[in-house]
């Protein structure tokens, strides 16, 4: 349905395809070859930028199947990142356990607490959900704020940078080689998960869980088995921020930051594998936005104190407002409709 | 025990103030279905307005009060029909993440208006203790239980008998219905935000009249949503009584258990008990688990 037209499936093989034509192909090289030669062409300050981007993505992509494709909605995201970070920072720095190990344990970490968390979901949903995971949130944070003598309380803890195979990841580029990878794997396999069985239970959950049941779908297994892959992908996110930042505490995992996590999802169009990608590059180009332009309005115009701590949050807020009322399809509809006109130019349809 | 009076008191008046912010959680639940997650922000917007009024443009309280109140209506009426309108009939998701959109522009909007992190209200009522008993307690807390109580029962009065109040009734049982029989349903959304942003700004005032305004009353927010929770999502009358129940449980909490685990447990109480009326009886002590259709 999506191929240009005069290309036709011979097989299930082309079928299944992801890129298919040889546009895409060529787009895709072409994006692969500029992000590989990334650190040659953006300073220190753009590479940070695009660390923390793809770390978004990877959480985004996380609650973006428990969300956007089971139903689930979790409002305590940051939480479970905050998880997977300790759990790694302690690994390593405590027991040295090599990067490599450790990273996938504060994911499995993150993924049980997740599971437990998500356990009044075989009974609520909806809003009941949504409280129940902000709770959730503050239990978690109260914990790690106050176990002084294992997550160093709100002093907060150093990290040891990530090391494999006895390289130390300390630059920003050889941080971006990682966290690439990374978020490559998660992208390609979201988007396979949301094509296997698992992922078409997700979504017949999503949309009438009852219906799902009577279908034969074991709500236990599937709605704990979003809970766990969201949460293991926050964890591994987590885990990232911890060695990327280098010096973690509870407030780099603000309620905020869980909120802006959900806003992402909607922002980009929720079940799509593309959505939470855009979500995360808006959000946060927002925010380097919004902390560049800030100070330059803030002398140029002489504003009023609350400006600078002000702007951000009522900005945020209004975009995340809009999108809902206007587009609540997100950009991934956007992009849809972009990639129809540009298949059938120069006929509109 | 004059120690554990202290604490069964002060528990029961803020959990009072509590009950009456859940009131206004469960009045727009009931009636639109939109659960409101922007009510800390809505509390500290209103109690800053508060401050604005009698503190910086100095107006005596019997005209600044007012003032606050017709504000909140004004803000109730805008936020329904610009934010919530158009999103009628959203799937629940969509409808939880615009009410957290709006928190976060209310706060940047606090914070952009009045800069200072903290402020103190102008005294409201008399400032003589009480005495009951060895426990020594605040007038403010006696009055802010006395008017929780009076505005519970204007509003059961309000929906028993008033034709405005009963129409809202209907919409919580039946939309559609309401609708047929010729009763403007976005009307009642329309009025059921005014209510509920009336009933932010009283427990506003109170909260910041007892205490100091600052950003801690957004966390007043959330534990209103563990009284919902607790009392049942559609059940007034669960959220007054679980509004004591929360509040009592923090103070006594927050006295006794402090010392045996980590300092801030006072605040934790509230999401503890979520995370147990979720495990054990999800819909609450009064709460109506309806019945699922395919």
């Amino acid at each position: 349905m999506d191929l240009p037209a005069g290309t036709r499936n011979f097989s299930y093989a082309e079928d299944m395809t992801i890129f298919r034509t040889r546009t895409q192909k060529f787009l895709l090289f072409t994006l692969a070859a500029a992000l590989l030669t990334a650190p040659l062409w953006f300073g220190n300050y753009w590479l940070g930028v695009a660390n923390l981007i793809g770390i978004t993505i990877i959480a985004a992509t996380g609650l973006n199947i428990l969300t956007g494709y089971c139903g689930q909605l979790s409002i305590g995201h940051a939480a479970f990142m905050a998880v997977g970070a300790f759990t790694s920072a302690i690994l390593t720095s405590r027991f040295e356990v090599p990067f490599l190990i450790a990273l996938p344990v504060a994911g499995i970490v993150a993924g049980i607490i997740g599971v437990l968390v998500g356990i009044p979901s075989l009974r609520v949903k909806g809003f009941y959900l949504a409280i129940s995971t902000i709770a959730a949130y503050f239990i978690i944070m109260w914990v790690i704020n106050h176990w002084n003598n294992v997550t160093g309380g709100f002093m907060g803890m150093a990290v040891p940078p990530a090391e494999i195979l006895g390289i130390n990841l300390t630059t920003q580029s050889s941080q971006f080689y990682l966290i690439l990878a990374i978020t490559a794997i998660v992208i390609f396999g979201a988007k396979n998960i949301a094509r296997t069985r698992v992922g078409r239970a997700f979504i017949a959950v999503r949309d009438n869980d009852l219906a799902a049941e009577v279908m034969g779908i074991n709500l236990f297994n599937y709605k704990l088995l979003a809970f766990f892959i969201g949460c293991f992908l926050a964890g591994i996110a987590g885990a990232l921020t911890a060695h990327w930042v280098g010096f973690i505490s509870g407030e780099n995992f603000s309620l905020t930051e869980s909120i802006l996590y959900v806003g992402m999802i909607i922002i980009g169009g929720m079940g799509s594998a593309t959505g939470p990608i855009f979500g995360a590059i808006f959000i946060r180009l927002l925010g380097e936005a919004v902390t560049r332009l800030v100070p330059i309005m803030e002398n140029s115009l002489s504003l009023p104190a609350g400006f600078a701590t002000g702007f951000g949050p009522m900005l945020f807020g209004l975009v995340i407002i809009l999108f809902l009322v206007l587009e609540p399809r997100g950009l991934h509809h956007r992009w849809q409709l972009f990639k129809a006109s540009y298949r059938l130019w120069p006929f509109s349809y | 025990m004059s120690e554990l009076l202290q604490f069964v008191i002060t528990g029961i008046t803020v959990g009072m103030i509590y009950s009456l912010i859940a009131l206004g959680f469960v009045l727009v639940w009931k009636s639109s279905g939109v659960a409101n997650l922007a009510l800390g922000q809505l509390i500290l917007l209103f109690s800053w307005f508060a401050y604005g009024m009698l503190s910086q443009a100095g107006l005596p309280a019997y005209i600044g009060l007012p003032i606050v109140i017709i504000f909140s209506l004004f803000l109730g009426w805008v936020v329904e029909r610009i934010i919530l309108r158009p999103l009628i009939a959203q799937p629940i998701l969509s409808l939880i993440t615009v009410t957290l959109g709006l928190s976060f522009f209310l706060e940047g909007l606090v914070s952009f208006v009045w800069p200072e992190s903290q402020a103190t209200l102008p005294r409201l009522f008399p400032q003589t203790p009480i005495y009951i008993g060895t426990a020594v307690m605040g007038q403010e807390y006696l009055w802010a239980a006395i008017i929780a109580l009076l505005l519970f029962v204007l509003l059961t009065l309000y929906f028993k008998y008033n034709k405005m109040g009963i129409a809202m009734r209907a919409t919580a049982d039946d939309q559609k219905a309401v609708q047929a029989c010729g009763i403007p349903v976005t009307k009642i959304f329309s009025r059921s935000w005014m209510l509920a942003c009336v009933l932010a700004a009283v427990s506003g005032v109170l909260m910041s009249s007892i205490g100091s305004i600052n950003h801690g009353l957004t966390s007043a927010g959330l534990k209103s949503f563990s009284v919902v929770i607790l009392g049942g999502l559609d059940s007034f009358g669960g959220a007054m009584i679980a509004g004591p129940i929360i509040g009592l449980a923090e103070n006594l909490g927050g006295g006794y258990l402090t010392p045996l685990t980590w300092p801030g447990v006072r605040e934790v109480i509230p999401f503890i008990i979520i995370v147990l009326v979720m495990f054990i009886k999800p819909y609450g002590l009064f709460g109506e688990q309806r019945i699922e259709r395919i």
